[in-house]
């Protein structure tokens, strides 16, 4: 059994799925599983803290579960590994750019985000399809 | 296998009312009703002007296979965006300000699409395969309160 602190994202992630395929029962069960599994908050953190773990990602985490998953030549890891790292890229990009411009960042602009890779888009309208995963726009949606 | 209908490419020229030898496409909330279903006839899926009717497996394929190691690697990445989630998480709920809370939730949400994505590269890829099913029986005799028995009523529907 994977170490428990991960099986929340395994659960969110099977009961997407089972809603995909059109298994509403399975699809609550899963969430409830995924519920019982999810760890509290992480307080006194701040974005500085994010930004470094962010970097940590792409500079070593990775480049690392890449080089594994060439080495097995599996295709669904390498993609994995290829969103991911872009969505980490954006994420990183995005906290950067608030720490030099602060709050004027965000002033008068919506926040988006792509349901199938976690792509966020930071404009006034969701693009027309995802620059990550090519999800369409109607896969985005707005961060309250 | 059986017809299901997207109903966002849907444009109601309604040629499957007239080729389902079973009503099963005449019902009141648009979706197609899966216990008329003729399994595998796919007249309606052929006759579709705007390709908005599929075949829904009912048997999905095993993922393909990988090592032990490869799923270790891709799960312990999906723990790290966790942690990543859980801090962006108290930042939003902490004294931050509009903006950075803002761009705290959307960090938080990110991380966990990214931490499933790991987690189903791992190999738990849909509710029917066999790494999930092990791991439902795992739960079924190891977590407490009412986990254990969502997980075996799992087991059992799937």
């Amino acid at each position: 059994m994977p170490d428990s602190q991960v099986l929340s994202a395994v659960f969110s992630n099977l009961s997407k799925a089972a809603e995909k395929q059109r298994l509403p029962d399975a699809s609550a069960l899963f969430s409830q599983l995924a519920d019982h599994y999810r760890q509290d908050g992480d307080g006194g953190r701040d974005l500085g803290y994010l930004a470094e773990q962010f970097a940590g990602d792409i500079g070593a985490e990775y480049p690392e579960l890449r080089k594994a998953a060439a080495e097995a030549a599996h295709r669904g890891v390498l993609r994995a590994v290829t969103w991911g790292e872009k969505v980490t890229k954006t994420q990183k990009a995005l906290v950067d750019r608030y720490a030099s411009k602060g709050e004027e960042l965000l002033a008068g602009a919506d926040l988006f985000i792509c349901e199938a890779c976690g792509f966020i888009f930071l404009g006034t309208e969701p693009p027309e399809i995802c620059p990550v995963c090519k999800a369409p726009a109607l896969r985005f949606s707005l961060v309250k | 296998m059986y017809a299901a209908r997207n109903l966002r490419l849907c444009t109601k020229d309604c040629v499957c009312l007239f080729v389902c030898p079973t009503g099963a496409t005449d019902t009141e909330d648009g979706q197609i009703d899966a216990s008329k279903c003729v399994e595998g006839c796919r007249a309606c899926v052929d006759a579709c002007p705007s390709h908005a009717i599929h075949l829904v497996m009912q048997r999905y394929p095993e993922p393909v296979a990988r090592s032990a190691s490869l799923t270790e690697s891709a799960l312990a990445l999906g723990t790290r965006k966790l942690a990543q989630e859980r801090a962006a998480g108290s930042i939003a709920d902490g004294d931050a300000q509009p903006g950075a809370a803002r761009l705290a939730r959307a960090l938080a949400r990110s991380c966990r699409i990214l931490a499933e994505d790991c987690a189903r590269e791992a190999g738990y890829m849909t509710p029917q395969c066999h790494a999930t099913r092990a791991l439902l029986a795992e739960v079924a005799q190891q977590a407490g309160g009412d986990s254990a028995s969502v997980a075996e009523k799992l087991i059992g529907s799937l």
